[in-house]
């Protein structure tokens, strides 16, 4: 695939996985920090199933998300009933020991040299890549279908009672830490099923793609954009990722003894939009005013 | 301690809540000691006494939201005898006993009318996949918003709550839409606006008189609580001292001493 088929695939996986954190936190405030532990699950389930197993795309995707839910069951068991600093601190050790995982465990992951030859769903030669870029544009659309749906529905009604005031909600006779469970494991499972298909666009593993940096891309293009908002952390990533990927790094001439440290430099400019927007308009490019007093 | 000859109450329906050796302590200091309390056998009864009293402390461990130390709370409900103490609020809230709250409790985010529809909906209405069909409030759940909205004349509930007074009448209008079995309002007058009391009071008798629910008042305005409640419940320093109609009480020396203050009455 073209360098730019590449990168529009990418921002597509950074916008689903938006979404997904915007429904946890945005909506539910859940302070999900181990976004790249439940990618990484998927990823390396995915990885696993198909080359070491030798199962087909399918199967293994819906075994790799199968996965992300066994293990989502556990951490959402262990963070249930901890209030955001704590949940904050656990699902980033969480993401840690996935990381860490990752290169130890060397009979199933291969360890730093990672897992290879990975298949993409539909083989067609070059145009390969399309196809799953086809697919994961289907999903983001069910994802933000979803969440814009659920700000007019009971269940949407009730994340945000947890959300503002989940005494309140509780005292209502709403079992909020269940719920919040509940919604923790399908969003969390969703973030194992994305890691799947990101498996497949890279078509190789490494424990490298696992670092934090994954969670903090999620995080910024969700409060750049607007974490109330279904469409924010679209947003969010056209403003970091795709500004990025698409304009500054192909367009912009750098000067070659900077490449290296590229990567960095991404970051540090992120890091820069996000406190410039913390700034100007703390509920992010989509917030409104309203919530402002709080 | 408890005089048995003033505490004598001839109660004329069965009890709703019944505590019994209640013991809850602060950092070892008893704030609350209650041997034995029957609640609700009358339909609007009062929790008087001055602050400090552990008035507040008592209905949180009602509710569940503060947990005892020691002793049990029954819940008479309409399937029988249930224990609420011990169980989560949200199950004690289930169970028909619900409590609004003294300080202004609000979801900032929810407009007028979705933070009564949150009370309405019910838990089948509440899933993750849910998004269509069930999702949406019944018709009767609607009407019965409406019919409250009207009744205090909230104009414009698609707005959010705006004044602490407004916030305060929300409060107490989700507890009555999740139509408890016993109700719990603890001082509901405070920060609300005399005409929005008075209707208040009027329909929580009316429902009491009608014998849908159970409840017990915790208020300074005393006016208000010797006309709205047939029985009163007298604590200082976490005993209940003194029960009786709010005749007896309101002439006791031992209420006008520890709180009416001397050269009332």
């Amino acid at each position: 695939m073209s360098y730019t088929g590449f990168a529009i695939t990418e921002i597509l996986i950074f916008a689903a996985l938006g979404v997904l954190l915007h429904l946890q936190f945005g909506r539910t405030g859940i302070v999900n920090f181990g976004v790249v532990g439940f990618v990484g699950v998927g990823m390396y389930g995915f990885g696993i199933f198909t080359t070491t197993l030798g199962l087909s795309f399918w199967l293994a995707l819906l075994l790799a998300t199968v996965a992300t839910a066994v293990v989502a069951m556990l951490v959402g068991w262990a963070i249930a009933g901890l209030d955001g600093d704590s949940t904050l601190v656990a699902t980033l050790a969480f993401a840690t020991i996935v990381f860490n995982l990752a290169i130890t465990e060397k009979w199933l992951t291969g360890g730093v040299s990672g897992l290879g030859g990975l298949p993409y769903p539909v083989d067609a030669g070059g145009s390969s890549g399309v196809y799953l870029l086809a697919i994961i544009a289907v999903v983001v659309v069910v994802f933000v279908g979803y969440a814009l749906r659920l700000g007019r529905v009971s269940y949407g009604r009730l994340l945000a009672s947890i959300r503002d005031n989940e005494l309140l909600a509780r005292s209502l006779g709403k079992s909020t830490t269940r719920q919040k469970l509940i919604f923790f494991v399908v969003t969390s499972t969703a973030m194992g099923l994305i890691g799947a298909f990101y498996a497949s666009v890279n078509q190789f593993l490494v424990p490298n793609m696992l670092g934090p940096q994954l969670t903090f891309t999620v995080w910024i293009a969700v409060i750049l954009g607007g974490r109330t908002k279904a469409f924010g952390p679209i947003l969010g990533v056209l403003v970091s990722v795709a500004l990025f990927d698409l304009v500054i790094e192909p367009y912009l001439p750098v000067p070659a003894a900077l490449a290296p440290v590229f990567p960095d430099l991404k970051l540090m400019l992120y890091g820069l939009v996000l406190v410039l927007v913390i700034l100007f308009k703390p509920l992010g490019l989509l917030g409104g005013r309203k919530e402002a007093r709080a | 301690m408890v005089d048995d000859d003033r505490t004598q109450a001839a109660a004329p329906g069965r009890a709703g809540l019944i505590l019994d050796g209640i013991i809850k302590k602060f950092a070892g200091r008893t704030v609350c000691d209650v041997p034995h309390l029957e609640l609700g056998a009358y339909g609007v009864e009062g929790l008087v006494g001055p602050n400090g009293a552990g008035k507040t402390t008592l209905t949180k461990l009602i509710t569940g939201a503060l947990a005892l130390d020691e002793g049990v709370i029954v819940h008479n409900g309409p399937s029988g005898p249930v224990q609420i103490s011990g169980l989560p609020t949200h199950q004690i809230a289930q169970q028909g006993v619900v409590k609004s709250n003294q300080v202004i409790q609000d979801f900032e985010s929810l407009t007028i009318r979705d933070s009564l529809l949150l009370a309405v909906t019910t838990s089948d209405a509440e899933r993750f996949y849910r998004l269509f069909g069930k999702a949406g409030p019944t018709q009767q759940q609607a009407d019965e918003i409406d019919w409250y909205l009207d009744y205090f004349e909230l104009s414009d509930p698609d707005r959010h709550a705006l004044s602490g007074g407004e916030k305060k009448l929300l409060d107490i209008i989700r507890c009555l839409l999740v139509k408890p079995r016993f109700l719990l309002l603890d001082e509901p007058t405070a920060g609300l606006p005399q005409a929005e009391t008075e209707k208040v009071a009027r329909l929580v008798a009316e429902k009491a008189a009608a014998g849908e629910m159970s409840v017990l008042i915790i208020e300074h305005d005393l006016e208000l609580m010797w006309s709205l409640c047939e029985y009163v419940h007298f604590l200082a320093e976490g005993r209940v001292l003194l029960q009786g109609p709010p005749e007896q009480i309101r002439n006791d020396p031992t209420v006008v001493e520890k709180y009416l203050g001397a050269g009332h009455a």
